[in-house]
């Protein structure tokens, strides 16, 4: 009989010197005067200019001059009645849920797909990453191209070479269409980015499980479920939090490409408070639908991030 | 392996002060940097900044231009952008204490960047001692003047109507119309010809209102030519007014056909290349825009302009004039004094005219026989006999009726919303507080 072999013995502690930059066992403090500089530019240009601002939120200020008188919550009043605000959230939920399905699902096929052994697998990496190293604001002004409603011209043109003439359409201009398009559009540019961080997570996927489950006779379909997916749960986590987070405050490509448009078809959160500043010049009821918003988005955040830790350890 | 190759590394020696001085030299030679790049543009400090709207820029540059040459001391630095990027960038530096000497200031009120609106938040700088604004024409007073004082110069009034291609016309063999009957028959015919009768570029928020601004004088203020007071007063409204007739007129055109295809997925630029090309035979414009036109013509004489008919009652077809976008001395600024003399030699006759020519508007005023752009002579009966309106937006109470506008338009061409849902949005935000 074959003696069994002991365990290793247990890791020993950590390198480094215990005690100068560790608290008791709660963690390590932060080496300050090493963060000092980037933690005060950090407070310059970020901490004082959001907080300084969101004292406007409760005044009437109109964004010049130095006219402005305390409003308490009079903007938030308004905002719960503003119908051009309340469209806007509904805009950017709907724009923010097309852009988490699908743009993540396209990136996890896409991911999927050069994972593999193909020889053109670094190309096809490339191209697909290749959008998203592109301006948002060249993106959409291409794509406004593409989209020109000319039954001759971008993609009803395409779609007439195919003998697909009847499905031209107004792509920007039409008012139920148009915000389908921009999702189009971010989803176009951004898939290449979920398809990276997938990716990165495929390749942490210990190639001798997949074995050992096709030994034990398992299918593509059930590798994928009960291998593959469980283990990308920390690469589901970021991307799911990275494209709500972008979807929820998504601007340059709407300014770019609708201004909001056809009348209010695709306003978001964020073009409205961008309208309301510097078109209507209420910068303190601009102010206070900022404030809603990063409130909205910290906690959809926290809500998100939270249900999918659970799951990672879960899995 | 892992904590294997982490406890084998070594990290180099670097101590900490040898760190924070290695800070300490790259904050410093930053600083150091810094000061060379402000050293070397120390003639910045001797220049007027200036910052212009893309429409006015013919004019605007020709004016400096000449001054400079008449003032060996005086320079200037100028820069432009397009109208929406104005209200952000501008509004931002204005609201951050560093203004511009000189900026463009739209005249009236009705926008954020309007010259009742800033005059309000004391950010213009008064020019009424200046002797050519005892010559501004007394309808035109409320574009230039907040509490009796006078804050924007402005070379004069541009016409609004429909700029045509004179060939797409002739092809069909019409003229252009003088009534609304005629109109729709021309535009009939011209359909007919296989020619885009009207060029909308509704996609481009400010075109959305061009075709409304040419009715509504028709329908509303020859009928009403104290409409505006009315509407201050709370004794009128939108829904209840000549803009209802207006608004089922503008999409009775659309209803006809009579628009190219998809008019809110068009832009300007294509509205514009549409016209200069002949595929299109008009647009509703301001004649401000006629270099742009002439641009995507073959030959600027291809181009026209006519009074845009609003009934069938020539008399009661009066036209939008209104004064073109400005510039104003800040009050902020660091050369107030020395903007204030180049608007004075902006206000002198020559220059006016030269400025008015240069962006295809009336003059101001003039002494003599006013230089006006030959296309304009249509619009020039109506001035003489006080049938011109100003643009509509210019004596509107806040800056948000005029957005709203832009967006109803591109709801209604959508056929999202009905005539008098689209009156009442407006209406609604006109009764908003300034």
């Amino acid at each position: 009989m074959t003696a069994v072999t002991a365990p290793p013995a247990a890791p020993v502690a950590p390198p480094g010197k215990p005690g100068r930059r560790r608290k008791g066992s709660g963690g390590i403090t932060p080496p300050w005067l090493f963060a000092a500089p980037a933690l005060l530019v950090y407070a310059l240009v970020m901490l004082y200019p959001s907080i300084a601002g969101a004292g406007s939120a409760f005044t009437d200020w109109s964004g010049v001059g130095e006219q402005r008188s305390f409003t308490g919550l009079a903007n938030f009043r308004e905002l719960v009645h503003d119908d051009q605000a309340l469209g806007a959230l509904r805009n950017t939920l709907l724009l923010t849920l097309a852009i988490v399905v699908v743009q993540n699902g396209i990136g996890l096929l896409l991911a999927l797909g050069v994972h593999t052994t193909i020889k053109s697998r670094m190309i096809l990496r490339v191209i697909f990453f290749a959008p998203v190293v592109v301006s948002p604001v060249m993106v959409s002004f291409l794509w406004k191209y593409v989209y020109n409603p000319a039954p001759d011209a971008g993609l009803n043109a395409a779609l007439n070479a195919i003998g697909l003439g009847a499905l031209r359409q107004d792509w920007l201009g039409n008012p139920s269409l148009a915000i389908w398009s921009v999702a189009f559009t971010v989803i176009w540019q951004c898939a290449g980015y979920s398809m990276v961080i997938f990716l990165a997570g495929l390749e942490g996927v210990p190639a001798e499980l997949h074995e050992s489950a096709m030994v034990d006779g398992a299918g593509t379909i059930a590798r994928f479920r009960h291998i593959t997916w469980p283990l990308l749960a920390p690469a589901v986590t970021i991307n799911v939090m990275l494209s709500t987070v972008g979807g929820l405050t998504l601007f340059t490509q709407i300014i770019a490409m609708t201004n909001g448009g056809p009348g209010y078809a695709t306003d978001t959160l964020s073009t409205v408070l961008y309208k309301q500043a510097f078109v209507y010049g209420k910068f303190g009821y601009s102010t206070a639908v900022a404030l809603v918003l990063a409130l909205f988005v910290a906690a959809v955040s926290f809500i998100q991030i939270g249900y999918l830790r659970s799951r990672e350890t879960t899995a | 392996m892992a904590p294997e190759l982490i406890s084998s590394y070594t990290p180099p020696s670097l101590s900490r002060r040898r760190l924070l001085q290695l800070l300490g030299g790259a904050a410093a030679a930053g600083t150091l940097a810094a000061c060379g790049g402000d050293g070397g543009s120390s003639s910045a400090g001797d220049t007027l900044k200036v910052i212009g709207v893309g429409d006015q820029e013919a004019g605007l540059r020709k004016a400096l231009d000449d001054y400079k040459s008449a003032h060996s001391d005086f320079d200037f630095n100028l820069s432009f952008a397009p109208a929406d990027q104005v209200q952000t960038a501008l509004r931002t530096q204005l609201a951050g204490g560093n203004a511009p000497d000189l900026h463009v200031v739209y005249p009236g009120n009705g926008s954020a960047m309007s010259m009742a609106q800033l005059a309000k938040a004391n950010l213009l700088a008064d020019l009424s001692d200046q002797s050519w604004t005892q010559k501004i024409p007394a309808g035109f007073a409320g574009a230039f003047k907040n509490d009796g004082k006078t804050y924007i110069f402005s070379p004069g009034s541009s016409m609004l109507g429909a700029i045509y291609n004179k060939k797409a016309f002739a092809s069909a063999g019409v003229e252009p119309p003088a009534t609304w009957s005629e109109l729709l028959s021309v535009c009939d015919k011209l359909k007919k010809k296989g020619i885009v009768p009207i060029a909308l570029g509704a996609q481009t928020p400010w075109v959305t209102q061009l075709i409304d601004y040419a009715l509504v004088p028709g329908t509303v203020y020859a009928k009403t030519p104290d409409f505006d007071d009315k509407m201050i007063a709370g004794s009128a409204t939108f829904a209840d007014s000549g803009w209802a007739d207006a608004m089922d007129k503008y999409l009775e055109l659309q209803k006809k056909g009579f628009f190219n295809d998809n008019p809110n997925g068009t832009t300007y630029e294509q509205a514009t290349s549409m016209v200069g090309t002949g595929k299109a035979a008009m647009a509703v414009q301001v004649s401000a825009v006629l270099p742009a036109f002439r641009e995507a013509s073959s030959s600027p004489d291809d181009l026209g302009m006519f009074p845009f008919p609003a009934t069938d009652v020539a008399a009661d077809n009066w036209i939008p004039g209104g004064v073109v976008v400005g510039i104003a001395v800040s009050a902020k600024g660091k050369k107030t004094e020395q903007a204030k003399k180049f608007i004075e030699y902006c206000g002198q006759p020559e220059t006016v005219n030269a400025w008015a020519e240069a962006v295809a508007c009336v003059p101001l005023y003039s002494e003599g026989d006013p230089k006006v752009d030959p296309v304009l002579q249509p619009f020039l009966p109506y001035l003489k006999d006080n049938k011109a309106v100003p643009f509509m937006d210019q004596r509107w109470p806040n800056a948000e009726v005029q957005p709203t506008h832009f967006a109803v338009v591109q709801e209604l061409l959508g056929g999202k919303t009905t005539v008098q849902d689209a009156l009442k949005k407006m209406d609604e935000a006109y009764r908003k507080t300034a």
